[in-house]
């Protein structure tokens, strides 16, 4: 059997053990969706300016809810490593026939489809149930976003998760990581009017990059120009980490 | 062609404070195709840093080591392409079952479904895990759990099986039966090395023996080998036809290194010549007849001693 598929067929089986921990990956940004999304669209009273388009609080929200997917489960992936290392299991996967990078992209393509699965369901949420208008021509667009941005975020997790010994000191630094790139970003607020240091931190912010993809691949909002860079960007963020995962797991012993 | 080759390899683990261990200190050792090769040596002595390295989980420090001609460093996918191992902590996917275990395994190294299937009915039924087949592997007991990892390893054909004390745990009959499978294999041409601290299980499965200490090689070779190496030593067995009351006494005289009585029987370990004791033994037996007597080199026990105590 292929490496890759092998790695994807073992994550496959131990996650599905655990059904309720995959119905949380799937259901935590609806719930954001539809309880913050609505909360804040009737507080705020009507659409907010991005990029020169008016657009309603959810459907802008909505970009935010999909990268708060492929971060949620690109994280819950990199748990995965503890429990490796708990049955022991992790060091013998390293005298297998698989390449480190082969052993990495495999952990994830399972947790890619679960991403994809998760942030269609909000969209469909949004579009059936809250009527947020999405453009539907750029949906292959959003779903190629989704997947690899989703590993993205997991290779810059399964560096943690690989060098660090303790789950709690790698949750602590996880949720550190959370609260900032979240709220130092374009996922939850559009950054005209904050102040320049922030607008100057969020543009830095690979959360920011891949918002405001996502943004356009639904709402068709942000200058191409901007928008190549911050795919360039993400791409070279998400191979950096490649990069250094693999070096983790080299340098492991 | 050498299934392992190892020159002048040397291992130093650096703590974040700065401080250097020195786990393998020049190690150089070849195996042969189809040998069984064992690593002998107390905890700390380097066998598993060896077996790590072999096995491409980290790299030497300097010096190099090949696996079938593949370097374990450059050519470290090649190398686990030649391998499987059993490292020397329980390893298992605690929440899948027997079976997925079995399969998993082997689909981790490129075998397709139909042929993991078909090999590991043959396993299950071997390693007596039929009943077992559903069970989620994290309800079992820690020697089952060996018994699935070890079990593994037979799904594959690999030529070279790398086994770090591999049947600790086992109940002695799933031991027995994993020296016999063990040998067996070797037999087909595979090569087994094997790091122990079960001093009997080398002695009865390894064809040559390399005693570690201290990241460095204290003595390696065949048990013929290395019990010329241990300066002389002798086990005698001896039983009297009658017994003579001051025996301790005279058995003591003859300055064995260890004696043990039991009623008409003693057991003594001896250094030295032979012969001079041959003498000595004739002189006690004038006065209690001799009926039984054996002479025996020592154990691989008595040699891993022997060299343990000399490098203190």
């Amino acid at each position: 059997m292929n490496a890759i598929a092998a790695v994807f067929y073992r994550d496959y089986r131990q996650r599905i053990t655990n059904a309720a921990f995959l119905l949380w990956d799937l259901m935590i940004p609806l719930a954001y969706l539809l309880l913050f999304g609505l909360g804040f669209d009737r507080l705020l009273g009507g659409a907010i300016a991005v990029e020169g388009q008016q657009v309603g609080y959810t459907a802008f929200l909505l970009a935010g809810i999909l990268a708060m997917v492929t971060f949620s489960v690109a994280l819950n992936t990199s748990w995965s490593f503890f429990m490796d290392k708990d049955s022991g299991i992790f060091y013998e996967l390293l005298t297998f026939p698989i390449t480190r990078q082969q052993l990495l992209i495999g952990k994830i393509v399972f947790n890619v489809l679960v991403a994809v699965l998760g942030s269609a369901l909000a969209i469909a949420v949004a579009v059936f149930a809250i009527g947020i208008e999405i453009r539907w021509e750029l949906l292959p667009l959003t779903v190629l976003i989704i997947a690899l941005t989703t590993g993205g975020w997991f290779f810059l997790f399964a560096i943690a998760g690989i060098r660090m010994t303790r789950m709690d000191s790698f949750n602590t630094l996880t949720s550190a990581a959370y609260i900032l790139l979240m709220f130092l970003s374009t996922m939850f607020y559009p950054l005209d009017g904050l102040p320049s240091w922030f607008q100057t931190a969020a543009m830095f912010n690979p959360m920011t990059w891949q918002v405001d993809l996502l943004r356009f691949g639904l709402l068709g909002t942000g200058t191409p120009s901007m928008l190549i860079a911050e795919a360039i960007a993400f791409a070279v963020f998400s191979a950096v980490c490649l990069a250094f995962a693999v070096r983790a797991l080299n340098r492991v012993a | 062609m050498n299934a392992i080759e190892v020159a002048d390899v040397h291992k130093i683990y650096r703590s974040k404070a700065g401080a250097e261990a020195h786990a393998l200190n020049g190690v150089s050792f070849k195996v042969p195709e189809g040998m069984i090769y064992g690593l002998l040596g107390p905890n700390g002595a380097g066998k598993s840093t060896l077996v790590r390295i072999l096995s491409t989980i980290t790299s030497p420090t300097s010096g190099h080591a090949t696996i079938l001609g593949c370097d374990v460093v450059r050519q470290a996918l090649a190398a686990r392409g030649k391998m499987v191992v059993v490292l020397q902590h329980t390893a298992s996917e605690n929440l899948l079952t027997v079976r997925d275990n079995l399969m998993i395994y082997a689909y981790l190294h490129g075998v397709g479904p139909a042929a993991a299937r078909k090999r590991a009915s043959a396993l299950i039924e071997e390693f007596e895990l039929g009943a077992l087949l559903r069970t989620t592997v994290q309800e079992l007991s820690e020697g089952t759990k060996r018994r699935i990892q070890v079990a593994k390893i037979f799904m594959l054909d690999s030529p070279l099986i790398i086994l770090d004390e591999a049947t600790t745990g086992m109940d002695p009959l799933m031991k027995r039966r994993v020296l016999d499978r063990l040998r067996a294999e070797a037999k087909k041409g595979r090569t087994i090395l094997l790091t122990t601290q079960v001093l009997s299980e080398a002695e009865e499965l390894c064809d040559e023996i390399m005693i570690l200490n201290k990241g460095r090689t204290m003595a390696s070779g065949t048990l013929q080998d290395l019990r010329a190496l241990s300066t002389r030593m002798f086990r005698v067995s001896l039983t009297f036809a009658d017994g003579a009351t001051d025996l301790p006494r005279r058995l003591e005289a003859l300055q064995p290194t260890e004696l043990h009585v039991n009623g008409r029987s003693a057991e003594m370990v001896f250094q030295g010549e032979e012969a001079s004791l041959l003498g000595r033994l004739a002189d006690i037996s004038r006065d209690a007849p001799i009926a039984q007597f054996e002479v025996r080199g020592p154990t691989l026990e008595e040699i891993f001693l022997s060299l343990m105590e000399k490098s203190r």
